[in-house]
C-alpha cells in the first residue's frame, strides 16, 4: 500500500536538505570566485549567463513524464510541467526578481570579499530578525514571545558557529550586507512566499516554475544593471562562461535544487521561521569550509577557543530549530452560529482571529471549523477563546486539540 | 471541481494505532490529526466529486475497528 501520509516533520526536512546544497554551491561559488572571476559584476553575470540554459534543462527534464506524473513532482508535488507565466504572478515575479538581483550581486561582492564561505553565510542569517520585524508589522503573522526567542537564539548562534578571528572585516561590506542585501533578501522571501500561495490553473503554485522564472527575471535585471553600470563587465562575463560553465553550471544546478525545497518550505511556514532553519546552513559549510582551506590560501584556524566558539554556535542552532519544531498547539475548533447572522461575517471574523490558520463553512453537524495554529496552549485561551466569546453570531463552539498530525503536502 | 470534507472518526478503544496505519494508506486524504475531545481522529479528505467522497467514506470504514465516522463537507475555506 502508497503510504502517503507523510509526517510534518517534512517542513524541517526540506530545509535541512535545502541547507545542504546551499552551503555546497556557497563553497563552489568560493572556489570559482577565487581561481577563476574575481570581479563581483562579472561573476554575477556569467553565472546568470550559465544559469539559463542550465535553468531550462533542469526544468524541462523535471517536466518529463515518468510513471503517470512528472518526474518534478517528486521534488513538489503541485508541479505538472514547466509552463508560461500567469498574469496574476507577473507583478510578484518583478519584485521577487528584482530582490534576487541585488541579493545576487551583494552575494557575489561578499564572496569575492570573504572567499570563505563560512564568513560570508552568517550575515545572511541575520535577515530573520528582519523577517520577525517584517511579521509584527502585519497583524496575521505577528511572531509570538516563543518565536522571537527561538529566532535570536538561531542567529546568534550562526552568527557564532560562523565567527572566524582570522578574517577582518571592512565597514563597506557591512553596510552592503545590512543595508543592500538584507532587506533585499527580505522582498525576495516575502514574494516567493506569495508566488507560493497562489494558485494557479485550480491548484497550488510550484517552487520549479516560481525559481526558473525567478531565474529568467533575475538573469534580465542584472544584465540590465551590468551593462548600465560597466558594459566592460558585460563583454567580460560572456567572455568568461566558456571557461568556467562547468563550474558555474554545478552552482546554479545545485542552488536550483536548494531554493525549490525552499520556496516550498515557504509555503509551508512563516517566512521567519524557514529561514531560521534555513540558518542550519551554517553548520554544514563548516566541514566544506575546512575540505577548502585545504584546497585554497585561507587559512581555517583551528583554535581551541574558536571551535568552542563554533561548538556552542552549532548548539544553539540546534536548540532553536528543535524549539521551533516541538513547541506548536494545533486544534480544530467546530462552532456553530446563531440563527439570524450572516455566515460570510462570521467566517470573516473568526479568520481575522490571530492564530487561526484556516476557516471552514461546513454543511452537517456544524456550521463551521476553525483551524487554529499557535505556540502555548495559554495563548488558546487568551488569543482565540477569549475572542470567539466576543462574537455574538457564535452560540457555542468545539475544542479538539490535536495531539498528531499527518498531512500531504 | 475539488469538493472538501472532513470526516470526524470515533475508533473502539486499544486500536487507534492500527487504524492510523490504515488511514494513511488511504487516497484522497490530505491530512490526518489524533485529537482530544469528541472524537478520536479527524481526517480532511479532498474529491473531485460527490460519488469519490463516498467512495472515500467507504474506504475509511472498510479499514475496520472504527465505531463511527461524521463527514461535513466544507462550503468554503479560507487558508493561510
Amino acid at each position: 500500500m502508497n503510504l502517503r501520509i507523510r509526517k510534518k516533520y517534512l517542513f524541517y526536512v526540506l530545509l535541512l536538505v535545502s541547507s545542504v546544497l546551499g552551503a555546497v554551491s556557497a563553497s563552489l561559488d568560493g572556489v570559482i570566485s577565487h581561481l577563476y572571476i574575481e570581479n563581483s559584476w562579472v561573476f554575477g553575470m556569467a553565472v546568470m549567463v550559465a544559469g539559463i540554459p542550465v535553468t531550462l534543462t533542469i526544468a524541462g527534464v523535471l517536466s518529463l513524464p515518468w510513471r503517470g506524473r512528472s518526474l518534478g513532482a517528486r521534488v513538489d508535488p503541485s508541479f505538472r510541467r514547466l509552463r508560461m507565466l500567469r498574469r496574476h504572478e507577473l507583478g510578484y515575479h518583478v519584485l521577487a526578481g528584482l530582490g534576487n538581483t541585488v541579493v545576487t550581486l551583494s552575494h557575489f561582492y561578499l564572496v569575492s570579499v570573504f572567499v570563505d564561505p563560512s564568513t560570508v553565510l552568517p550575515f545572511f542569517q541575520v535577515v530573520i530578525l528582519y523577517l520577525l520585524v517584517a511579521e509584527s508589522l502585519s497583524e496575521k503573522d505577528a511572531p509570538t514571545l516563543a518565536e522571537i526567542e527561538s529566532s535570536v537564539i538561531v542567529t546568534f548562534g550562526a552568527i557564532m558557529a560562523a565567527m572566524s578571528l582570522t578574517g577582518s572585516l571592512n565597514v563597506e561590506a557591512l553596510l552592503v550586507i545590512f543595508l543592500v542585501m538584507n532587506p533585499a533578501w527580505v522582498v525576495l522571501a516575502v514574494y516567493q512566499r506569495k508566488l507560493k500561495h497562489l494558485v494557479v490553473d485550480d491548484r497550488p503554485n510550484d517552487a520549479v516554475n516560481i525559481r526558473t522564472w525567478n531565474v529568467l527575471f533575475t538573469a534580465g535585471m542584472i544584465t540590465v544593471a551590468v551593462y548600465l553600470y560597466r558594459p566592460a563587465f558585460f563583454h567580460q562575463a560572456l567572455a568568461t562562461v566558456g571557461d568556467t560553465f562547468p563550474w558555474l553550471a554545478a552552482t546554479m544546478a545545485v542552488i536550483f535544487f536548494s531554493y525549490i525545497l525552499y520556496i516550498r518550505a515557504l509555503g509551508i511556514g512563516k517566512a521567519s521561521i524557514t529561514q531560521a532553519v534555513k540558518a542550519s546552513t551554517i553548520i554544514f559549510s563548516i566541514p566544506l569550509s575546512l575540505a577548502l582551506s585545504g584546497v585554497l590560501d585561507f587559512s581555517f584556524s583551528a583554535s581551541p577557543t574558536l571551535l568552542a566558539f563554533k561548538l556552542m554556535g552549532i548548539t544553539l542552532v540546534i536548540l532553536g530549530v528543535s524549539s521551533f519544531a516541538l513547541t506548536e498547539v494545533k486544534a480544530y475548533v467546530f462552532i456553530n452560529a446563531r440563527p439570524g447572522y450572516r455566515m460570510a461575517e462570521l467566517l470573516d471574523e473568526v479568520w481575522r482571529i490571530r492564530g487561526v490558520a484556516s476557516v471552514s463553512a461546513l454543511a452537517g453537524e456544524y456550521d463551521m471549523m476553525a483551524k487554529i495554529r499557535i505556540r502555548t496552549l495559554g495563548k488558546g485561551y487568551e488569543r482565540i477563546i477569549r475572542r470567539l466569546e466576543a462574537i455574538p453570531a457564535v452560540e457555542e463552539f468545539n475544542w479538539q486539540s490535536i495531539l498528531k498530525e499527518w498531512e500531504e503536502i | 471541481m475539488v469538493i472538501k470534507a472532513y470526516i470526524m472518526i470515533l475508533v473502539y478503544v486499544g486500536k487507534l494505532e492500527e487504524v492510523l496505519s490504515k488511514l494513511r494508506g488511504i487516497d484522497n486524504i490530505e491530512s490526518i490529526a489524533v485529537t482530544a475531545g469528541d472524537y478520536d481522529v479527524i481526517a480532511k479528505v479532498a474529491v473531485e466529486s460527490l460519488e469519490e467522497l463516498m467512495e472515500t467514506t467507504d474506504r475509511i470504514q472498510m479499514v475496520g475497528n472504527i465505531k463511527r465516522t461524521t463527514t461535513t463537507v466544507i462550503e468554503k475555506e479560507i487558508a493561510v
